[in-house]
């Protein structure tokens, strides 16, 4: 009898690979076959709010240019369900998948082996490895982060006085990156502009607002506080509001506009810097169709993409442009 | 063969059985490339480990214990393994031996705490749970990630051998070693009895927490053997490595037919209960309107949890309505002495 069920297992087994026939993969990769192309779409985590409003954006582009579109991704940050998400939508045939990759390395190998079925491969947000993609589509580069910022900040002192930052960590690769354009900008174009210090907050918010209190303090003729990393910002306003000295220092950061809406309405940050995500799923969605039709090929130096124009190609990058800055006056419009 | 079907059709497994064989056709029909050998080793990569870790659970289920730790080993190991491999620059099967070495310890603990100590299996393993995933998180920091396995190693989680990927014939060995331990030794049927009933086989002479021990023991190894190929597949070692994975095993396990509380179960039917969870979870993800939809995974949990709720209670209530049909025949034959 315990036989029987063993054996009845192997049987079922035995049947799925008794009715194997060879992968349909003649539709990967093929749209003169009058077929709708079907992109694949795989945010970092489905339900972070950025990578939903990544997906209103991208359903834009896929209503436009009449293809079908597929987002999936992991409930949480999951580096292994990215995996098997991928490897599933390979089988499933689809055109075109482009990841926001929670893993580098680890998703590289699902990425190559879609290639080698003829599935195109575009990356957004987060890049993996340069051989298992066509196109990285990213969305601000160092330069112009940090040349946004110190122009923001300057804009808001009137070009003169004390400005201090607070980051992450001091070393971490992205924020030293800003920090060193920034600079670069300060030197150049801000001669009476001084940064009088830089504070780690380890991306916190409660400590954010410790140190902003602390500079608060030390440098009572402080114009401004520039928060380069997302907790930071509400951190920073906190600090200021409670200090009373709303709208005399001012604040800007690098931050969703969701989590300081209510600082910038009321006065007590001017300025949150972030790219439009909505553009950034709305690109990546144009930029995946035409390297699947072939009018994106690699070596070309602009994309002219539906209704945000010609964009720069940096070797293999899709530069979505300049970050966008929220103010009090358009920060409603935008629901990230 | 009439009688043959009947008692086919009695076990519990047998409507499993059914329900994979509709599974599977259902999805032939209504996927797209579900029929492949691609699917196929898809199938088998992503259950695989959750796969191993069933087959590992069932003895311990069988025993009328349980392990949840088993998941967090994974994680462990998989660091472990990492720290092996790309700090002490150990040699891959040298790596991976004292990987296996570290399960079996892990399994060790947890098989002292309820042996020696005699305490709960549950509570035991739901302290292990967080040691070991915070032994892992303690390691890497909880950031750091192991990467750049050399390509023999992810050949591991990649290749294919005879069509079938070679975790997948790793798996197939584990079924076959575990379902020859638990049915045909009498060291392995000492696991039913043990559950069935521990007095009665301490009275019978059986030695009963050293055969418990065993099976902690066993899983630790094999847990062990998981991380590594979670490792190949992934190619990378991180602390989160199989977060979940001794619930998915649990319920491969019980909806294979095996008691909670012990006694009762075949290798078989946890057999059908990896394939019937693995069929559908991937299946769902080949339907195009769910593909397009984007809730493959979600509906997959949905169904699977209904699955196992529906075939506990369908057991249940067959044995409950045979129990009435037997009463209610031996009510109606006529019994002369009844007086109250």
């Amino acid at each position: 009898m315990k036989r029987s069920t063993f054996l009845t297992s192997l049987l079922a087994f035995a049947l799925v690979t008794a009715c194997d026939k060879k992968s349909d993969s003649s539709s990967a990769g093929n749209s003169s076959d009058g077929k709708k192309l079907t992109i694949a779409l795989l945010p970092k985590s489905k339900g972070n709010q950025y990578f939903a409003t990544v997906e209103k954006g991208a359903r834009a582009a896929a209503a436009e240019l009449g293809v079908e579109l597929i987002y999936d991704g992991p409930t949480n940050t999951d580096p292994a369900k990215q995996n098997e998400i991928v490897e599933g939508w390979v089988n499933y045939g689809v055109n075109v998948i482009a990841a926001a990759c929670e893993n580098r390395e680890g998703i590289s190998g699902a990425l190559k082996a879609a290639q080698e079925k003829g599935i195109k491969i575009v990356t957004y947000d987060s890049d993996t490895t340069p051989d298992a993609r066509s196109f990285f589509v990213n969305q601000a580069t160092a330069q112009g982060i940090g040349e946004t910022l110190m122009d923001t900040a300057a804009k808001l002192c009137g070009e003169e006085g004390e400005f201090a930052i607070i980051t992450a960590t001091l070393t971490a690769a992205n924020m030293t990156e800003w920090r060193k354009n920034i600079e670069a900008r300060l030197a150049a174009k801000y001669p009476k502009m001084k940064l009088v210090t830089t504070k780690p907050c380890d991306d916190q918010k409660d400590k954010a607002q410790a140190e902003a209190t602390n500079i608060l303090n030390a440098y009572p003729n402080l114009k401004c506080i520039m928060a380069i990393c997302s907790p930071a910002v509400p951190g920073a306003a906190e600090a200021v509001k409670q200090a009373g000295k709303a709208g005399v220092v001012k604040v800007l950061g690098l931050g969703l506009p969701s989590e300081n809406r209510q600082y910038v309405k009321d006065g007590v940050t001017q300025a949150v810097i972030l790219w439009k995500v909505e553009d950034l799923g709305y690109l990546t969605i144009q930029a995946a169709v035409a390297a699947a039709k072939g009018t994106l090929k690699t070596g070309d130096k602009t994309f002219t993409s539906g209704k945000l124009g010609a964009m720069e190609i940096q070797d293999t990058d899709i530069i979505l442009g300049k970050p966008f800055v929220f103010t009090k006056e358009n920060i409603d419009q935008f629901q990230f | 063969m009439n009688t043959f079907l009947k008692r086919l059709l009695a076990r519990p497994e047998a409507i499993l059985f059914f329900v994979l064989v509709a599974e599977i056709v259902f999805f032939s029909v209504a996927g797209r490339n579900f029929n492949t050998s691609d699917n196929v080793a898809n199938i088998v990569r992503h259950s695989a480990e959750i796969g191993m870790l069933a087959l590992v659970m069932m003895p311990i289920i069988l025993t009328g214990g349980i392990d949840l730790s088993v998941g967090s080993l994974l994680g462990l190991c998989a660091v472990i393994f990492g720290v092996f491999t790309h700090e002490w620059k150990m040699a891959m099967p040298l790596a991976a031996a004292l990987t296996l070495g570290v399960g079996a310890m892990a399994g060790g603990v947890n098989a002292a705490l309820i042996t020696v100590l005699r305490l709960p299996p549950l509570i035991v393993t739901l302290g292990t749970f967080s040691l070991f995933r915070g032994l892992a998180e303690a390691i890497t920091k909880g950031t750091m990630t192991y990467r750049d396995f050399s390509p023999e190693f992810i050949a591991l989680g990649r290749e294919r051998w005879m069509g079938l990927p070679l975790q997948g014939w790793l798996f197939i060995l584990i079924a076959i070693g575990i379902a020859v331990l638990v049915h045909r030794t009498t060291f392995g049927r000492a696991f039913r009895a043990i559950g069935f009933s521990p007095e009665g086989s301490r009275y019978a002479g059986l030695p009963v927490q050293r055969r418990i021990a065993f099976t902690y023991v066993l899983a630790g190894i094999v847990a062990a053997l998981a991380a590594i190929v979670f490792t190949a597949r992934l190619r990378q070692a991180r602390a989160d490595a199989g977060t979940g994975y001794e619930l998915q095993a649990i319920t491969a396990v019980v909806l294979g037919g095996t008691s909670i509380f012990g006694g009762v179960g075949t290798v078989g039917g946890t057999l059908l209960g990896i394939a019937s969870v693995a069929v559908l979870t991937t299946g769902l993800k080949l339907i195009p309107a769910i593909a397009l939809a984007g809730i493959g995974s979600e509906l997959g949990s949905l169904l699977t949890g209904a699955l196992l709720i529906l075939a506990l209670a369908g057991g249940t209530l067959a044995k409950s309505l045979a129990v009435r049909r037997s009463r209610r025949q031996s009510h109606a034959a006529p019994k002369p002495t009844i007086t109250t």
